[in-house]
C-alpha cells in the first residue's frame, strides 16, 4: 500500500467521508471512489496491511509457547470479553478489540458480549464468511406478525446489489432454487463428505420441507479471472483464516474492497482517528464533517465532506450518532423519531443437538473445510411454528472424533496412543441460528458519567433474550434431537448452551439500533439507508437493520452499502443532497 | 483448475517454491517482492521468551515426566517425553492455568505420591511399570481407596499430557498426519491413504 494515501491533518473538503473500514466501510469506500468521489476513510484503529501484518499466519501449534492459548494474566486484564469468541487465540488476538481500552457497561443481570475488531479492516479480518441472501420472507416478517416496523424495501430492491457484491467478493455455494434462501452468484461449492451426503439423503427422504445443503461462503473455491487480477488465489482449506490470509482467498477489506478503492486514486485513509461525532449545520440541515480524536495523541481535529457514510459497526455507529448532539438533535443526530439505540438484535445461537453415525469407518476427508452445511429455514415457512414467532436455520456438519475427544477416554500406554492415532466415530451435529425479535427495550444509550480513555462516553447496553427467544431455542434443540433420532443416529444429545454461558452479542450479529423504515416518526433511516432527518447522512452497517432474519447478515450489509452508495452519488449529482 | 498440494515441510525454500508453483497454476505473475512477502508471512515469528516461569519443583517435574511416559510412551513414534510434554505442562500451567487449576494439578501429583508410599512404601518413580499402571488404573476407575475427585484430578493431568503431545511437532506430524496447506478440501478421501488421523491446526 502506498504510504501517501495515509493522512492526518487536512483542510480538504472531500466528496465523501466513510467512517469505519470493516465490511461495510470497505464497500462504501470502493463504490464511492469508483464513482469518482474523493473519499476519506476514517478508522479508529491502526493500519493493517495485507500479507505484511498477518503476524499469526502460518503459525503452527508448536510454534506458539502455549499452543494457541493466551496467558491468563493477559486475558484477565485485556481480553475478558473477547476470549469468549471461538476465534480468539494466540495467533489472532491482535485483531480483536482490547476490552480494557474499550469499556462498556451493562446491567448486572443482562450481560452482553461485545466482540470487536478495531483496526483497518475491522471484523472483516475475523468473520467466518458465511454469506446468505435474505429473501422476501425475511423482508416481510415484521409486516406479517406486527413486531417492529415494516421494512421499506423488498427482495427485488436489493437483488441486483447482491449480484454485484457477490461477483466481486466471490461466494461459493450450490444452486438450489429455494425461495426461502435465494441463490447467489456462485463459485463452485465446497464438497460434502460421504456421511454428510448420507445425512442429506436420509433427511430429505423423510421431510420434503427440509433440505441439507453446503454452506455459502466468501471463499475463492475456484477464483475467477477478476479475482486473480485482484491478487487473490484459490482457498487452500486451512481454516485458519482469522490469522489473516496471504492467499487473499477469503473476502476481507484488505483482500478485496481496499485494493479496488486504492486503484482509483480517489482514496485517502486516516487511521488512529476516533470519530467523536458528526458535525451538523442547522442552516443547511446537512452533516458537514466529523470531529475526530487522535487515538495516540488525544488531539482533536475535523474532517469535512459533502456526504457522510457511517459504517463503524452497529454499536460503533450508534455510539457516534448518540454522541452527535446539537440544538436540533438533543438526543443524537437524526433521532427525531427517538428510535436511535433501540431494537438491538443478535442471532439465537447456542442451541442444537448431535449424534453418532455408525459405519463409514473407511471414509475420511482431507483438508480443513472453512464452511459447514446448513438446513435452510422451515419453521415458520413451510412448516408451522409450535408456540413462538419467527424461525431459524441450522448449521450442520459431519466429522470424525479426533484426539480432542478420544484423549478424554480411559487407559494408558501404547494402546491408549494407538486408539487416538485412528480417527474415531463419525458425529453429525445440528446447531441453530434463530431470528431474534426487534424489541424497544433491547437498547443502547450513552452512559451518563463513564468515559473511555479518549473521553468518549461509554455505551450502556441493555439487552436480553425474550420468552419468544427462549421458546425458539427449546424448539431448535428439540427439533434437532428428534430429527437425528429419526434418521438413526446413536447417543443423541441436545444442548442449550445459551442457558449457561451464551449471552446476546456472542453470535456477533448485533444489529438494528438505527433502523430503516417508511415512517420518519418511527425509524431513523429511509429505504436508501439515508437518515430521514439529515439527507446527506447514510448508515449502511448493521445499525440499519429492521429485523434480524436468521441468516448471517454481512452479505446484506455489503449489498445495502453498494446500493446506498449508488443512490448517494446520484443524489449528489442531482444537487439534492 | 487442479492445484498441486503444497508440501508441509518447514523450510522456507520449499514453501517459496510451492508458492511460486501455486501462483503459476493460477496464471498469476507474482513479483519478486510480493512473493517474498508471501513467503515471509509463512516464516513464523516464534516467541518462546514468554515461557520462563515454571509451576513445578524439580521433583514434581520428574513425576510429570514419568507420568507422561506412562500415558503416551515412545512406540514406533516418539512419546510424551521426547516431545517435551513435561516441560510444556510446567510452563503452560504457570502462565495459562487459573490458581484453582494449578492447585488441582499439584494436589493430583501429591495424591499419586502418597498413594505410592501407602501401598508400596516407595516413590512412584521407583515402582515397576506394572505397579505404576496398577495404581493409575485404580485411580482412574476411582477404586481401591481412590475417590471420584481423584479420578477427576487424574483426568485433568491426562488432558494436559494429551494436549501437550498432540500439539507438539512430533505428536502432530509423526504420530498423526499434518498438512499445513492442504490445497483444498476432499470429502471423498479414504482413510487408508494416510492410515492415521489428521492433527488439528491448534
Ligand atoms: C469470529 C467472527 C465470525 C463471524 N462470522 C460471520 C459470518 O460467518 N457471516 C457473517 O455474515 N458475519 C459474521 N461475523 C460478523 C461480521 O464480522 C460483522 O457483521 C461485520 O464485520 C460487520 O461489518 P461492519 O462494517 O458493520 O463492522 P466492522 O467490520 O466491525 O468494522 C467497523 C469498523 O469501524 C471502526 N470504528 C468503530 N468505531 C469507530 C469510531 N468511533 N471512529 C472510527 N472508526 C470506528 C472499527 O474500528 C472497525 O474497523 C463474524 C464476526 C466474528 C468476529
Ligand atoms: S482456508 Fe482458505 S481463506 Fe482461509 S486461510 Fe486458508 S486459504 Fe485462506
Amino acid at each position: 500500500m502506498e504510504k501517501n494515501i495515509y493522512i492526518i491533518k487536512t483542510q480538504e473538503v472531500f466528496d465523501a467521508i466513510v467512517v469505519g473500514s470493516g465490511i461495510a466501510g470497505g464497500w462504501a469506500a470502493k463504490e464511492l471512489t469508483e464513482k469518482g468521489l474523493k473519499t476519506l476513510l476514517v478508522e479508529r484503529g491502526r493500519p493493517v496491511e495485507h500479507r505484511k501484518d498477518y503476524i499469526g499466519e502460518g503459525l503452527k501449534a508448536w510454534q506458539m509457547p502455549f499452543r494457541g492459548s493466551v496467558e491468563k494474566a493477559l486475558v484477565d486484564e485485556q481480553h475478558y470479553v473477547q476470549k469468549k469468541c471461538y476465534a480468539f487465540n494466540d495467533a489472532t488476538k491482535h485483531f480483536f478489540g482490547n476490552d480494557k481500552d474499550f469499556p462498556y457497561s451493562t446491567p448486572k443481570d443482562k450481560p452482553f458480549d461485545w466482540i470487536r475488531g478495531n483496526q483497518l479492516g475491522g471484523k472483516s479480518l475475523l468473520w467466518h464468511r458465511q454469506s446468505y441472501r435474505w429473501s422476501d420472507h425475511d423482508f416481510n416478517s415484521n409486516a406479517r406478525d406486527g413486531e417492529g416496523v415494516d421494512w421499506p424495501i423488498r427482495y427485488k430492491d436489493i437483488e441486483q446489489w447482491y449480484d454485484k457484491v457477490e461477483l466481486h467478493a466471490g461466494i461459493s455455494g450450490s444452486k438450489e432454487n429455494l425461495e426461502i434462501l435465494p441463490d447467489s452468484q456462485f463459485l463452485p461449492p465446497f464438497e460434502m463428505n460421504p456421511v454428510e451426503k448420507e445425512m442429506k439423503a436420509r433427511i430429505e427422504k423423510k421431510w420434503s420441507t427440509r433440505k441439507l445443503i453446503i454452506g455459502r461462503t466468501a471463499h475463492l473455491s475456484v477464483p475467477a479471472s477478476h479475482h486473480l487480477a485482484q491478487g487473490r488465489l484459490q482457498c487452500q482449506a486451512r481454516n485458519e483464516c482469522q490469522k489473516g490470509c496471504s492467499f487473499g482467498a477469503y473476502f476481507s477489506t484488505q483482500s478485496s474492497t481496499l485494493p479496488s478503492a486504492l486503484a482509483t486514486n480517489n482514496l485517502s485513509i486516516a487511521t488512529n482517528s476516533i470519530v467523536h461525532s458528526v458535525i451538523y449545520d442547522p442552516k443547511t440541515n446537512r452533516a458537514t464533517g466529523v470531529r475526530v480524536i487522535d487515538a495516540e495523541t488525544l488531539e482533536t481535529r475535523e474532517y469535512f465532506a459533502k456526504v457522510i457514510f457511517l459504517c463503524a459497526s452497529t454499536l460503533g455507529t450508534t455510539q457516534i450518532m448518540l454522541n452527535s448532539v446539537s440544538e436540533s438533535f438533543p438526543t443524537g443526530i437524526a433521532n427525531s423519531s427517538g428510535a436511535l439505540g433501540h431494537y438491538l438484535m443478535d442471532h439465537l445461537y447456542g442451541a442444537g443437538a448431535m449424534g453418532r453415525v455408525e459405519g463409514f469407518e473407511e471414509d475420511y476427508y482431507s483438508g480443513r473445510r472453512p464452511i459447514g452445511l446448513i438446513m435452510p429455514r422451515f419453521r415458520d415457512y413451510n412448516e408451522k411454528n409450535p408456540n413462538f414467532k419467527r424461525g431459524y436455520f441450522y448449521m450442520a456438519g459431519a466429522q470424525r472424533a479426533s484426539w480432542e475427544q478420544l484423549g478424554t477416554g480411559d487407559g494408558f500406554g501404547a494402546e491408549f496412543k494407538a486408539n487416538i492415532r485412528q480417527p474415531g466415530p463419525w458425529y453429525f451435529n445440528l446447531s441453530g441460528s434463530g431470528e431474534m425479535l426487534p424489541r424497544y427495550e433491547n437498547q443502547v444509550s450513552l452512559h451518563p458519567t463513564l468515559k473511555d480513555k479518549w473521553g468518549m462516553p461509554q455505551l450502556h447496553i441493555e439487552c436480553s433474550f425474550s420468552d419468544n427467544d427462549w421458546k425458539m431455542m427449546e424448539d431448535i434443540a428439540d427439533t434437532a434431537a428428534n430429527m437425528l433420532e429419526a434418521i438413526g443416529l446413536k447417543d443423541v444429545k441436545k444442548d442449550i448452551r445459551a442457558k449457561r454461558d451464551w449471552h446476546p452479542g456472542l453470535s456477533i450479529h448485533e444489529m438494528g439500533t438505527a433502523r430503516m423504515g417508511k415512517d420518519p416518526k418511527t425509524s431513523v433511516l429511509n429505504g436508501w439507508n439515508q437518515a430521514h432527518d439529515v439527507p446527506n447522512l447514510f448508515v449502511t452497517d448493521g445499525a440499519c437493520m429492521t429485523s434480524s432474519a436468521s441468516q448471517n447478515p454481512s452479505l446484506t450489509y455489503m449489498a445495502l452499502t453498494a446500493r446506498a452508495a449508488d443512490y448517494a452519488v446520484q443524489q449528489l449529482k442531482l444537487g439534492k443532497i | 483448475m487442479n492445484l498441486p498440494a503444497l508440501p508441509s515441510g518447514s523450510d522456507g525454500v520449499s514453501r517459496r517454491a510451492a508458492l511460486k508453483q501455486l501462483a503459476l497454476a493460477c496464471g498469476l505473475a507474482l513479483s519478486a517482492s510480493s512473493l517474498s512477502a508471501l513467503a515471509a508471512s509463512f516464516s513464523a515469528p516464534t516467541d518462546f521468551s514468554r515461557s520462563k516461569k515454571t509451576l513445578l519443583t524439580a521433583k514434581q517435574l520428574e513425576l510429570v515426566r514419568a507420568l507422561g511416559d506412562i500415558i503416551i510412551p515412545a512406540t514406533d513414534t516418539p512419546g510424551a517425553v521426547a516431545a517435551g510434554v513435561h516441560d510444556f505442562i510446567n510452563h503452560y500451567t504457570a502462565y495459562c492455568a487459573s490458581s484453582a487449576e494449578q492447585q488441582q494439578l499439584l494436589a493430583t501429583l501429591a495424591r499419586i505420591e502418597s498413594a505410592a508410599h501407602d501401598e508400596f512404601k516407595t516413590a512412584f518413580t521407583a515402582l515397576t511399570n506394572a505397579q505404576q499402571l496398577q495404581l493409575l488404573n485404580a485411580m482412574e476407575q476411582a477404586q481401591n481407596g481412590f475417590s471420584q475427585a481423584d479420578r477427576k484430578g487424574l483426568k485433568q493431568l491426562k488432558a494436559l499430557v494429551v494436549f501437550g503431545y498432540y500439539t507438539s511437532e512430533p505428536g502432530a506430524t509423526q504420530e498423526l498426519a499434518y498438512l499445513a496447506i492442504p490445497g483444498g478440501y476432499k470429502g471423498n478421501f479414504k482413510l487408508k491413504e494416510i492410515g492415521r488421523a489428521w492433527a488439528l491446526n491448534f
